[in-house]
């Protein structure tokens, strides 16, 4: 029996170890995130938590919710990177793609946000669209 | 039995009771403080001087049976720390006392003989003006403890050491239901007014009083039931909702996402240390330390909402009641200052020393920035207080408030409008509250503006939250709306469910129309508002006010302010146009 031999490469073997995280590393991406009010149960706190999600690199804020299992029925205002993308009872940009390092900071629906300290505030596109076609502006939504 | 005005003269030591006069029979609360500053006090006075009055007036419903949330007082006069008009309103148990006993108002003016201080002790049977050496150089803790020694379960307004050495930043105290100086009418430096008229206290005892009359009890029940039905259903001020589990600290952690939680005084739109700030943060502490912390404390009798607390120690004493929004703010993440502990121990110096937490915030950031200690520094933060309250040379600047201070240590990023500083909304990344700061006649003032959806106020169009556009309109009905809850004597966290709850604002309006006998609708909020801020614009004007007040700070225009990087863009033409109504049709 022919015994199957070969030398091992410990360099080139290392450099492929390296190769391959860094692919998949590229795959991921880290979001940091803050849960208020009773959505902090979701990231193991009381009343405010904050938690360090990976996700695949073109994940969306919607992959983060689902991954996050918060129901819609809970969540109020929604940021991400201080610029307003949900108000209680509109959803918006659900597909918009998260990157990496980006801060989401999503709040229960009780959250008091009233009317004159959002006016001027930075939104998304797709917020300001639909609050602009919705024309009223209210605390919320439902 | 008609409603009485008291008038207190200090010179003479005299009290007299007269009628209300028709021209003020229509206004309570805020438009009463207002069109009796306007009538009676030269707006051209030095705010400390002898032609100074100060004045205090109940709302609409103040003491009416069950009306909720309910028991606001409102201090006016002229301002020292603005030299323009000030309405300060607080809550806590004088309010309702003074309605119960027949009174619009008390005036308070005069000036006694040098070195004599007052307690004024306003019962049915009169006033009572006693020595209050006992009580002179004491702080308000001390204070209420000794006047309810003696006067038990009565309402107790006074002033700190600041109010005695007439700081600008000088608050008036209003005793909680546990007898705490927690209730401030802080801003404006009336305290300060209070103290030129050498009154270190006033207890109000309502026993035998005639109570509140109400000419329509039918209409004030229906409007109170709508109401109150509205602020249980509503989830920010239902019980167990926002305001309730959390307190107006609610508000921290969401400016701070929004980048519009003013940092390091206002070099930043957000603070690394919110979330220990925060009032998630306080019911935690509640939580864990127990005893006599509590979140869900109401300030008076009868109110539904109870955004108050009781901030506890380790072994679960409390330390201080309240710390609000505009306090961990001022105190924490404008001074850089993430311990709680320390938050509330300087707002405890601040209810005992007497100063406004906003003004007294700032103007330690203003220190830090200077560069009398480092920001985060929360030792000597807390240690500053000592400086006023023995009056040493620092003390007397840093009670001065903001401006002064600013001009003692050389730092121009001064946040301040009409000489008061801002509230703990940035206006680069806040927009809309900024126009009201800029103009409104109070001076830098977030609850001179508050929430009324603009559809319930009549404001038309789609508004772009992100435009420039529109936003005088806005401010201008949000300043009316407030103008007239602040007369009707309800905490203006009404708002919410008066926002969103159709029936809420028609109860509001028929609540008030049944106590007064007035003919008020929803439809009349907004008109009899402005009338309010015309009388106090005008004041302004007369005590030289120009459109040139009507200006936010420079530093806004010319510093981006992270993380949006964004300036203030408004154009002084648009908020020239916020008061332009005032004269229209006159001659030119």
């Amino acid at each position: 029996m022919k015994r199957l031999c070969f030398e091992i490469d410990h360099h080139r073997l290392l450099t492929t170890i390296l190769l391959l995280r860094e692919k998949l590393n590229n795959r991921m991406i880290n979001v940091n995130v803050s849960l208020y009010g009773s959505l902090a149960r979701f990231g193991g706190g009381r009343h405010v938590a904050q938690v360090d999600v990976e996700l695949e690199s073109n994940s969306g804020k919607a992959d983060l919710l689902t991954h996050l299992d918060i129901p819609e029925n809970e969540r109020g205002y929604l940021f991400i990177n201080a610029v307003l993308c949900e108000v209680p009872g509109i959803s918006t940009g659900a597909n918009e793609l998260l990157n990496d390092g980006d801060h989401i900071g999503i709040f229960s629906v009780d959250r008091l946000y009233p009317y004159q300290y959002r006016d001027g505030l930075p939104m998304s596109d797709g917020l300001r669209k639909t609050l602009h076609e919705h024309g009223a502006v209210h605390h919320s939504y439902r | 039995m008609a409603k009485q005005i008291l008038r207190i003269d200090m010179a003479k030591l005299t009290a007299t009771y007269e009628n209300v006069p028709e021209r003020w029979s229509q206004w309570a609360g805020r438009g009463l403080t207002s069109a009796i500053t306007c009538d009676e006090v030269d707006p051209l006075c030095h705010p400390l001087g002898p032609s100074n009055k100060l004045i205090i007036a109940p709302g609409w419903v103040t003491g009416s049976p069950a009306a909720p949330s309910s028991g606001r007082t409102s201090f006016g006069g002229k301002s020292p720390l603005t030299g323009g008009i000030k309405e300060s309103n607080a809550g806590g148990l004088s309010g309702q006392m003074i309605a119960k006993l027949g009174l619009a108002a008390i005036i308070i003016e005069g000036t006694p003989a040098k070195g004599n201080w007052y307690t004024l002790v306003v019962s049915k049977d009169g006033v009572k003006f006693e020595n209050a050496a006992d009580l002179v150089g004491k702080g308000m803790y001390e204070v209420d403890e000794l006047l309810w020694k003696k006067y038990p379960k009565t309402a107790v307004i006074g002033i700190g050491q600041a109010g005695e050495m007439k700081l600008s930043n000088a608050g008036i105290s209003v005793n909680d239901p546990e007898n705490k100086p927690g209730r401030y009418a802080g801003r404006g430096g009336l305290g300060a007014v209070m103290g030129a008229r050498a009154v270190k206290a006033m207890v109000i005892l309502d026993a035998g009083g005639p109570g509140v009359e109400i000419k329509n009890m039918d209409l004030f029940k229906e409007g109170r039931k709508k109401l109150t039905e509205s602020i249980m259903e509503h989830g920010l001020t239902k019980k167990g909702g926002g305001l309730n589990s959390f307190g107006t600290a609610v508000l921290v952690n969401i400016l701070n996402e929004a980048g519009g939680l003013p940092t390091r005084n206002f070099s930043a739109g957000q603070f690394e240390g919110a979330t220990k700030i925060s009032g998630e943060a306080m019911a935690e502490v509640c939580e864990k330390r127990g005893g006599e912390g509590t979140m869900g404390h109401g300030c008076h009798p009868g109110c539904i909402i109870k955004c108050s607390n009781i901030y506890p120690n380790e072994s679960g004493e409390a330390i201080v009641s309240c710390i609000e929004y505009e306090t961990t703010w001022a105190m924490g993440a404008n001074c850089g200052i993430d311990n709680l502990d320390f938050i509330a121990q300087m707002t405890r110096e601040c209810n005992d020393i007497g100063l406004d937490t906003i003004e007294a915030g700032n103007t330690v950031a203003i220190a830090m920035e200077g560069g009398l200690f480092p920001f985060g520094d929360e030792v000597s933060a807390l240690q500053s207080f000592d400086e006023i309250r023995k009056g040493t040379p620092l003390g007397r600047i840093l009670g001065q408030g903001v401006e002064a201070t600013a001009k003692a240590f050389g730092v121009s990023r001064v946040p301040t409008c009409k000489g008061q500083s801002m509230p703990a909304y940035e206006p680069r990344a806040v927009k809309g509250i900024g126009v009201t700061y800029a103009t409104t006649p109070m001076g830098a003032d977030h609850t001179a503006g508050y929430t009324i959806a603009p559809e319930i106020a009549g404001v038309s169009g789609k508004l772009d939250p992100l435009s420039d556009e529109g936003k005088a309109e806005l401010s201008l009905t949000f300043q009316a709306a407030t103008a007239f809850i602040d007369s009707s004597g309800y905490c203006l966290f009404i708002a919410f469910p008066i926002l969103d709850i159709a029936k809420g604002w028609a109860g509001m309006a028929e609540s008030v129309a049944g106590v007064t006998g007035q003919a008020i609708t929803g439809a009349d909020v907004i008109p009899l508002g402005k009338q309010i801020l015309k009388m106090e614009r005008l004041f302004n004007e007369r005590a030289g006010f120009t459109a040139e007040d009507d200006r936010p700070p420079e530093f806004m225009r010319n510093e981006s302010l992270p993380p949006h990087n964004v300036k203030w863009t408004i154009t002084n033409e648009q908020l020239d146009s916020v008061y332009a109504w005032v004269h229209e049709g006159e001659p030119a």
